[in-house]
């Protein structure tokens, strides 16, 4: 089969991370990108083409990874697309600074037997700090073709298209013969031991067609689980396997170590002596800017009180600086909802229109701003190289509580919205700790819960209502620790995570790179969570709009005249406004959500919640700060009553239910009980239903049991007193 | 002797890796192996993690990573600020 009639080229994008991918990935597809998904999994898998001289490069860009064990997710996920998907050439980006651990990586691709081609990146760089590479006969040692270039400005581009060009050209069986005599040797002792292994692996050819022999020997003599998984499918897989750990056995007698690490030894001492060979060191480095930053960014006092400073720096920024749009998404979106409600009857179609759909997706939009600025400043920080050191910062302490360095930044985004704090979990590597992470961010207070904070502390603390708000603040950051622990120590139980973590140097972000980064977050988070968002919003609607209520003329009679004997001399005005309040009080209770509330009153008993309290906490689902507005309705106060309003702190203290106990249980149930749909459903995007579900019930009985303590303890040690004081 | 011993500013070189599986393989995978030369370059607030060269690059690990890599001392290493 001649590769010169193919006009489409698959071609694989490789590499450690830091390497410069993604800017690579960028300056050789331009603006086609298309994002997805690897099948079955939350890594994020980029597309992109170029069309040149009459044929399509198609690019894949695969994780940036270290290694291809099967301990990574995003190891797995590169070496299942290079295995299952066999694309046709695989480009392997190179960190020219560092270029014996980014080879590491390199040789393993070649083992897989699918030509590769090496992009020597951030060449300009290496040329700064003095390291000269011999490329020609780097490619001729190594036997693969390399080209430099520097993804950031573009440079090599043209020379790397030459390249895959002219690999693509080659005919597949000339380039595999010329390629397995150059694969790595791993030496005679081991070379004994994978040769027969290959042999016997080669015996079934069309397994051996599907899965390059000498690749799943050396994977199983590393004693590699997914490659023992893939050899079942073998014709004699009992005794290939059986084969393999005699030679485990063996190596591992002969060395005196374990077998996967001898074989990395044996790759590097490869490198090391190819290295040797063609890269120079022309001059001594000096001082490195980076090495002076991190004299003060990473000392051992600094580090976490700069840290503190940052994390304080991007979480005023971000709800600074969006304040601002989501203010005018807000009028926009009120504009719009009156603007329809002027043009459609009142009635059904307009309630629908205007209170379900305008304002679901106002709700959707209204994050958009936040989750702009913030994804920008995070990647700011990333693309900087600083999230290690806010790692190192914080690994210590975060670590004691089953955490991880890297978790520190989405939880105190909590404090701002949980929808980009849950989004930002996804710089944690491994899988577990980034349920923890996302599972515990949603006690961090978010903005929204603020409010009602403020309203019960007010109403019923006013002597010490920061402090209360604080307490409950406090509150929540020791449940999240707490849980973390629990969560750590039972259901995600396993060996603790390495931290093991590359502090690159610190390097200039590329605008494009940001733009990128936050084009295709923001794009995720409209598309993923928008259209669950929206339906949320639409249902909560539903529920408090239904059945339709009416008072009837009796009923407004009767209230009229309650009202104008406790009122003498109230004029029309006041009059009108107390009805308005009086029908929508009496159509939210008479609705679904009111007869949920009701319905659910009796498990809220034990935590002195009365229906009323029961009701707005079901409508809190379509967000927190909407429990003020419920209970401004359920208090006959006002329909649009904010937490600073002082009939509704009067109206709360005046129900003799409403005890101070009462409302800070209700702060505390209102921390703990599952976030808005909003978070609810970026949850589900990010871990899935089964998580959601888990997530959902663990906060829903954490919040209902504490809640119930404290209530019943405030009691007992209330009555106690009281009986003391008579 | 294993990296953790080490105190700032020492160079050593790498005698083995005394564990496999995940972080003994990690470990190795990211250059840590026989014969390479590295330097313990500065500890976190409770001495932990470790900043250190290898390879020509930084990498950090945990104390209890550095505890599974033997090593051997290189030149005189500096008394004064141990990370231990």
């Amino acid at each position: 089969m001649s590769e010169v009639a193919r006009s489409i080229l698959r071609v694989a994008l490789a590499g450690n991370p830091n390497a410069g991918k993604t800017s690579l990935f960028n300056a050789l597809t331009g603006a086609h990108h298309k994002v997805g998904n690897y099948p079955g999994v939350t890594v994020e898998k980029l597309e992109g083409s170029r069309i040149r001289n009459g044929r399509e490069y198609r690019f894949i860009d695969l994780p940036g990874i270290y290694s291809l064990t099967a301990y990574s997710m995003d190891e797995v996920v590169a070496r299942d697309f290079i295995l299952d998907e066999k694309p046709d050439l695989i480009v392997d980006v190179l960190d020219s600074t560092n270029l014996e651990r980014n080879l590491f990586l390199c040789l393993q691709f070649q083992e897989l037997g699918i030509p590769v081609v090496g992009a020597l990146n951030m060449s300009d760089e290496a040329a700064a700090k003095g390291i000269a590479i011999d490329v020609e006969a780097l490619s001729a040692v190594l036997g693969i073709p390399m080209v430099k270039t520097v993804g950031s400005r573009g440079n090599g581009i043209a020379d790397l298209l030459d390249c895959l060009d002219s690999a693509g050209n080659q005919q597949a069986a000339t380039f595999n013969n010329s390629h397995a005599s150059h694969s790595i040797h791993y030496g005679e002792e081991i070379e004994s031991r994978v040769k027969p292994l290959e042999a016997a692996i080669a015996a079934d050819a069309s397994f051996a067609t599907r899965f390059p022999p000498r690749w799943l020997a050396v994977k199983l003599l590393e004693k590699d689980a997914n490659a023992y998984r893939r050899l079942s499918s073998h014709k004699n897989a009992d005794g290939v396997a059986a084969q393999a750990r005699e030679s485990v056995a063996w190596i591992e007698k002969h060395y005196a170590k374990d077998a996967e690490i001898v074989i990395s030894e044996q790759r590097y001492g490869y490198i090391h002596g190819a290295a040797k060979e063609t890269v120079t060191l022309v001059r001594r480095p000096t001082l490195s800017p980076t090495e002076t930053i991190d004299k003060v960014t990473m000392n051992r006092f600094l580090a976490l009180p700069i840290f503190i400073l940052v994390l304080w720096g991007v979480f005023k920024l971000t709800f600074a600086l969006g304040a601002f749009p989501q203010h005018w998404l807000e009028l926009f979106f009120g504009w719009l909802g009156g603007a329809v409600a002027s043009v459609v009857p009142e009635g059904f179609l307009r309630s629908l229109l205007v209170n379900g759909i305008i304002a679901g997706v106002g709700s959707v939009f209204s994050f958009v701003p936040l989750i702009v600025i913030l994804f920008f400043l995070l990647s700011v920080l990333e693309d900087v190289g600083y999230m290690s050191r806010a790692a190192f910062a914080t690994d210590k302490f975060l670590h004691a509580f089953g955490l991880h360095g890297q978790s520190v930044f989405p939880m105190v985004l909590g404090f701002g919205c949980s929808v980009p704090a849950i989004m930002a979990a996804r710089t944690l590597k491994s899988r577990r700790d980034r349920i923890v992470t996302i599972l515990v961010i949603p006690f961090m207070s978010c903005g929204a819960k603020l409010p009602v904070y403020v309203l019960l502390a007010g109403a019923f603390f006013p002597k010490n209502a920061a402090n209360m708000v604080m307490l409950v603040y406090a509150v929540g950051v020791v449940i999240s620790l707490v849980s973390a622990f629990v969560l750590k120590k039972t259901i995600l139980r396993g060996d603790p995570t390495p931290f093991v973590m590359e502090l690159p140097p610190y390097r200039a972000p590329t605008l494009r790179g940001l733009l990128w980064h936050v084009w295709e977050k923001t794009s995720q988070y409209v598309k993923k969570a928008g259209t669950v968002i929206m339906a949320a919003a639409i249902l909560i609607w539903a529920i408090t709009a239904f059945p339709i209520y009416a008072l009837s003329p009796g009923e407004v009679d009767s209230l009229t005249t309650a009202y104008k004997i406790k009122n003498a001399g109230a004029d029309q005005a006041a009059l009108a406004s107390y009805m308005e309040t009086a029908r929508a009080g009496a159509a939210l209770e008479h609705s679904v959500a009111g007869s949920i509330g009701k319905f659910i009153q009796p498990v809220f008993r034990p935590l002195g919640f009365d229906w009323k309290i029961s009701v707005a906490t079901v409508t809190g689902f379509a967000a927190k700060e909407v429990i003020v507005s419920t209970l401004g309705i359920l208090y006959r106060v006002g329909t649009e009553e904010d937490e600073q309003s002082a009939s509704l702190r009067e109206a709360l203290r005046a129900d003799s239910n409403f005890t101070p106990l009462v409302a800070f249980v209700l702060m505390l149930f209102v921390l703990v009980i599952p976030p808005c749909f909003a978070a609810l459903s970026t949850i589900k995007a990010e871990l899935g239903w089964r998580w959601l579900g888990f997530a959902f019930l663990f906060m829903l009985a954490l919040g209902w049991c504490l809640c119930a303590a404290v209530y019943q303890v405030g009691m007992v040690a209330g009555s106690a007193l009281h009986t003391r004081a008579a | 002797m294993v990296v953790s011993d080490a105190p700032v500013g020492a160079s050593f070189r790498v005698i083995r890796i005394t564990k496999g599986k995940e972080v003994g393989k990690r470990l190795a995978d990211m250059g840590f192996t026989e014969g390479a030369e590295g330097e313990v370059v500065r500890s976190g607030f409770l001495h932990d993690p470790l900043q250190v060269k290898i390879r020509g690059y930084d990498i950090l690990i945990r104390r209890s990573e550095a505890d599974d890599i033997e090593i051997a001392p290189l030149g005189n290493w500096p008394a004064a600020e141990t990370a231990g």
